[in-house]
């Protein structure tokens, strides 16, 4: 057992210093002289290459999204859920088929809350 | 078809849930619909309980017992005995938030989140299997996190956001001692874990990954049992919470986390060999809860953060009997069974004092003890029941609460574990300064105002029932015995 778990301790040092190493490197490599430093507008930017950014990510969103978001992540669950059940309906017969059903009614009465409580308008 | 009828309990909450939210969406928005949508939704979900309890005794009346969907839940006396208490607890949570309805306009809301997550609790007491369990925990959480910002000022948003925060990293904990032990055993079903831990758990190796993954669970639990030193959101969630929520974190909630780590340590890791680490611990554990418990209780001026500080220190004597249980086998089943026996006496003893608190504090406006004054002169039967359910968390006869303790000692005595006993005994000592205090208050000092006052009717009911109930359990504690004692055999 214990040598085992030496095997994933092994992988962990190695994963800490794979990335130390590099920037320690780097910065040594900076120290000696041998790398050049020469920050310009297109290398400071977020994205190099892509849309170019505006403002900052500071700013307020409408919390409207957040309904929509959360109703997004349900059927998106469901639409998961669904896809083992799909896979083989013969086998899971009719037990599997009443098992669904309940599954969707239940989320069902989720969005007709949503729905009837004016979560999906955009006032 | 086996599988829906011993499930019958928690479907019948669920459904009662389901029908409370197409019933507030069918009927129309508007004044006087709301009147009855209140009054439907309290019907419903008042059926709902009755339906539930009324299923988990025809499953007794039929001997219904057994597995259900594939091993992952199970009908034993140990599920039925929580089936009864976490129905009956629901039962007065809803008649005792009449009152907080009367000011909302989200009662279906309330009552189906309420009746969800009493499903989620009948579940984690039923369930035998990592998934299922994990599954059923976060069922009550999600609802209870909700319920905790219902007020939504900024006190109540405080406690939800504190409770959400903390309940998460609990879960990540719990989950992560689950991952432990499935990665160890390569099963999910607890029977499997306690086969892997008994065939292999005396090799070095697993022995130490084994208390790794104990002390992860313990400690994902330990927040919903809320023990030191995982109490931290416990005095802020409780003073924030509306107040029949908070009485029903602090008793259904705690009930159901015990089932849960009951199940999960006296099944999978019952063991002799792993039992006797996790003992340990919860014995630490227990002394320490109770006695910080008892002595931030001491400071308290909040009535509500008093009471929190209260179920710290009844949850860590609750734990002398889980520390009881494996310290020597063959008094397994006497530990087991005075936990048991405890949670349903504490049940009855702390919804008397909640319910008490709902309706004195929404009178006089105001959750400082120091306010309490003379409340006795101005709603004497109130103040009665207050003071006699004060009394029994204090643990004197003939009340309920000294039944729980003397049972909960025995044990510990039993399994030679006289220094906690000790510890119990001193600490039921110093609660009683803190608890007497409100009672003295009540009854000594001269009332701020001379207007009496009676309860809400759905209140007065709740009150006279957890009251009497506790006095029966204190007179005439055999049936409960009896029914913890079968509750606590299914771990022999």
């Amino acid at each position: 057992m214990l040598p085992e778990w030496g095997q994933v301790g092994f992988l962990l040092l190695l994963a800490l210093l794979f990335p130390i190493g590099g920037i320690g490197f780097s910065w040594l490599l900076g120290r000696l002289g041998i790398r050049p430093e020469r920050p310009d507008r297109v290398k400071e930017d977020t994205y190099e290459c892509g849309v170019e950014t505006e403002g900052t990510a500071w700013v307020q969103f409408n919390f409207r999204y957040y309904y929509f978001a959360l109703l997004f992540v349900i059927f998106d669950v469901e639409a998961v859920f669904l896809y083992p059940w799909a896979v083989s309906p013969q086998r899971l017969a009719v037990a599997g088929f009443v098992e669904v059903l309940t599954f969707v009614a239940i989320l069902f009465i989720g969005l007709a809350y949503a729905w009837r409580k004016k979560a999906l308008e955009w006032l | 078809m086996t599988d829906v009828i011993r499930l019958g309990p928690e479907l019948a909450l669920l459904i009662a849930a389901g029908l409370i939210v197409l019933m507030d969406i069918a009927l129309p928005v508007s004044r006087e619909a709301a009147r009855t949508k209140r009054a439907l939704g309290f019907a419903l979900a008042l059926a709902g309980v009755a339906g539930s309890i009324g299923w988990s005794a025809v499953l007794i009346a039929a001997d219904e017992q057994g597995e259900a969907f594939s091993g992952t839940l199970v009908v034993d006396d140990f599920s039925l005995f929580f089936n009864f208490l976490l129905a009956g607890i629901t039962g007065m949570i809803v008649l005792a938030s009449a009152d907080l309805l009367a000011r909302t306009r989200f009662h279906a809301e309330y009552l189906a989140l309420v009746l969800a997550s009493a499903t989620g609790m009948m579940l984690m007491a039923g369930a035998v299997d990592l998934i299922a369990i994990f599954v059923a925990l976060e069922l009550q959480s999600i609802c209870l996190y909700v319920l905790v910002g219902f007020l939504k000022d900024s006190r109540s948003a405080e406690a939800s956001l504190k409770y959400l925060l903390l309940g998460a990293v609990s879960t990540a904990l719990t989950l992560y001692g689950m991952a432990y032990l499935f990665g160890l055993s390569g099963a999910t079903g607890l029977r499997d874990i306690a086969e892997f831990v008994s065939a292999s758990g005396g090799d070095s190796g697993t022995r130490a990954a084994l208390v790794l993954a104990t002390v992860f669970l313990a400690a994902g639990l330990g927040f919903k049992m809320a023990v030191v030193p995982f109490q931290m959101w416990v005095p802020d969630v409780y003073q924030g919470a509306p107040t029949p929520v908070t009485a029903y974190l602090s008793v259904a909630s705690k009930a159901a986390g015990f089932a849960v780590v009951m199940r999960i340590f006296l099944v999978a890791l019952g063991e002799g060999l792993i039992s006797s680490d996790w003992a340990t611990m919860f014995a630490v554990i227990a002394a320490v809860s109770m006695t910080a418990g008892n002595l931030m209780a001491l400071v308290q001026t909040d009535i509500k953060r008093m009471l929190g500080y209260s179920s710290i220190a009844q949850a860590g004597t609750f734990l002398i009997g889980l520390a009881a249980v494996a310290a020597q086998d063959p008094q397994l089943l006497l530990g087991a069974s005075s936990v048991v026996f405890f949670l349903g006496a504490y049940a009855f003893t702390n919804l008397g004092a909640f319910i008490a608190v709902i309706a004195i504090s929404q009178k006089i406006a105001s959750d400082e003890i120091a306010d309490y004054a003379g409340v006795a002169k101005r709603s004497p039967w109130l103040a009665a029941g207050l003071a006699a359910c004060l009394i029994s968390l204090t643990g004197i006869p003939p009340t309920a609460g000294f039944i729980a303790k003397v049972y909960v000692f025995n044990a510990a005595v039993q399994a030679d574990l006289v220094w906690l006993a000790l510890i119990g005994v001193l600490n039921g000592v110093v609660s009683a300064y803190y608890y007497l205090r409100v009672v003295l208050n009540m009854y000594a000092q001269e009332p701020a105002s001379e207007e009496t006052f009676q309860p809400s009717l759905s209140l007065g009911v709740a009150m006279a029932i957890a009251v009497a109930g506790m006095f029966l359990i204190g007179i005439y504690p055999n049936p409960l015995i009896q029914a913890s004692e079968s509750a606590a055999a299914v771990f022999g």
